[in-house]
């Protein structure tokens, strides 16, 4: 019995595969308008992926500075140093002394010999702060620069890559949209394959009333139909997975060429094995669904005349 | 087998196709419906087939009151049915094997049973070597033939004809014919709607009339 049904499921499964493959053309053109449709947000997930990916990289440097009083001694750093290394949102420390911070300057600016007839040095002393892995994200450094910034030795505590926190903000904001897009164009597939499940019930209209004629549940008439639409969506995100990957395939030579111009190894990346499931499980989803709609819309309406 | 009481049906055009039929065939009976065009034959077998429901009276068929039968159950009540229509309505894109193990794939069959019943059914229309032809390239009374062995592959207790031999000439009218009275002869109850005198008058079965939507003449039972 349970054989039977598998069996069965298996006949209309390669019997939907035939009718699919009689028609190439039709069938291909849905399938090419459910992979474009599938493509856009998921490439747009993918470069966002890939932003991510590379903001994550500077995040690691998300480091601040703080610019301690000129007149401090190296005991009162070292003490300070010591009580900031303590917390636990800090990994380490390092400390630029002025002369230190005085003979970097003169070999990056270029301006040695001006600086060398000042009278003393302008550079107050600095200590880095390094935080701990797990306080990279904007939230946890504004909260630490703002415990840093009660220690009365500071006198300008910055956190160097401010822009990240807004690139982030950013990010988030296009993530949202990126949902939005999704769920709009996963409308739009659903009507696709609505109405090409619709045009192919109403093709096999007499077919319909006699099965109807000769007994057969709307399970079964409907099925063939299911099969189509999960088959469509299915073949669409494969599409659009194969559409994603040439974009990526395009672009990875720019990308490449730009990123070893700012030193960078970063390499664009395709989405993950999970993320590809998740498609092209969504797109045969959506076939159904789509599919579904449409067939128990249609079927009440055609009885035997 | 089929038990109809007071049993009306008016269209929602206000037309009525059926005023007060009381009607009873029993169990292996073989009864043709006539009378002319309009007078309510094909309405009184889509009441039969569950395709129409009947606006007043009750209606049992195969056990079933129809007025009360719920639509889910309809292809289930169906399947106790088997249908020969005047234009056989065959799928074209099917081969006539296909189209006569349909009912056995849309019931549900066991694999292994489907070639027999559908070769069985073929072998009694006579059309055993043409399984693998599609209908078009078929005569009109083999076209009728296959679509009778399609309402009998599931060994149905009711048969029903509308107008089945409606586009034969004669000779191939009483083939059709003998293949119902052959199925009569093997227990099933045969009910068809005609309006050939000659098919009638050739049978000697049951007559029932129809005029204007009324029993005008009901034979009775032949013993």
């Amino acid at each position: 019995m349970i054989r039977n049904y598998f069996l069965r499921h298996a006949q209309v499964f390669f019997y939907t595969l035939g009718q699919l493959s009689r028609t190439p053309v039709a069938s291909f053109l849905t399938v090419a308008v459910i992979g474009i449709t599938l493509a856009l947000p998921a490439g747009l997930y993918v470069a966002l992926e890939n932003v991510q990916r590379l903001a994550r990289g500077w995040e690691d440097n998300g480091q601040i500075s703080l610019f301690l009083k000129q007149d401090l001694s190296d005991a009162d750093i070292e003490k300070l140093s010591g009580k900031i290394r303590k917390l636990p949102a800090v990994s380490w420390v390092d400390y630029i002394s002025r002369q230190a911070a005085l003979a970097e300057f003169k070999k990056l600016s270029g301006f040695g010999d001006a600086l060398g007839s000042l009278d003393r040095n302008p550079l107050p002393p600095v200590l880095i702060v390094h935080p701990a892995g797990s306080h990279t994200r904007p939230d946890a450094l504004q909260s630490l620069l703002k415990d840093l910034r009660r220690y009365s030795e500071v006198e300008l505590a910055q956190l160097d890559l401010e822009w990240v926190r807004r690139l982030y903000a950013m990010l988030d904001l296009a993530k949202q949209g990126v949902l939005i897009l999704t769920a709009g164009l996963a409308v739009a597939v659903l009507l696709i394959i609505g109405n090409t499940i619709r045009l192919a019930v109403l093709n096999r209209r007499d077919e319909i009333e006699i099965i109807k004629l000769i007994g057969g549940t709307n399970t079964f008439i409907r099925r063939p139909f299911l099969y189509s639409g999960a088959i469509q969506g299915f073949l669409g995100a494969i599409m659009a997975w194969l559409l994603v990957g040439l974009g990526l395939l395009i672009l990875s030579g720019p990308v490449h060429r730009l990123a070893s111009l700012y030193g960078s190894l970063f390499v664009v990346e395709n989405m993950g094995f999970l993320a590809t499931l998740a498609l092209i499980g969504t797109g045969g989803l959506l076939g159904w669904l789509g599919s579904r709609l449409a067939v128990g819309r249609h079927l009440q309406a055609i009885e035997p005349r | 087998m089929i038990e109809f009481t007071h049993v009306f049906k008016r269209f929602p055009s206000g037309f009525d196709a059926l005023r007060d039929i009381n009607l009873r065939i029993e169990a292996g009976e073989m009864a043709f419906i006539t009378g002319h065009s309009g007078a309510g034959k094909s309405t009184l077998l889509r009441l039969i087939t569950a395709i129409e429901r009947p606006t007043r009276g009750e209606a049992l068929v195969n056990g079933r009151n129809l007025t009360k039968l719920q639509r889910r159950r309809i292809p289930y009540f169906r399947r106790e049915i088997g249908v020969v229509f005047q234009d056989h309505k065959l799928l074209l894109d099917r081969t006539v094997y296909d189209n006569v193990a349909l009912p056995l794939i849309v019931t549900g069959a066991d694999d292994k049973e489907i070639p027999k019943r559908v070769r069985a059914a073929l072998e009694m229309v006579g059309l055993l070597d043409k399984e693998r032809m599609y209908p078009v390239t078929l005569s009109g009374g083999e076209q009728q033939r296959v679509g009778i062995a399609r309402a009998v592959v599931n060994k149905p207790p009711l048969l029903l004809a509308d107008e089945p031999t409606g586009n034969l000439d004669s000779k191939l009218s009483d083939e059709i014919l003998d293949l119902f009275l052959d199925f009569h002869h093997h227990g099933v109850t045969v009910l068809i709607a005609t309006h050939d005198p000659h098919l009638i008058d050739r049978a000697r079965q049951r007559v029932i009339e129809l005029n204007h939507g009324e029993l005008a003449l009901d034979s009775g039972a032949v013993a």
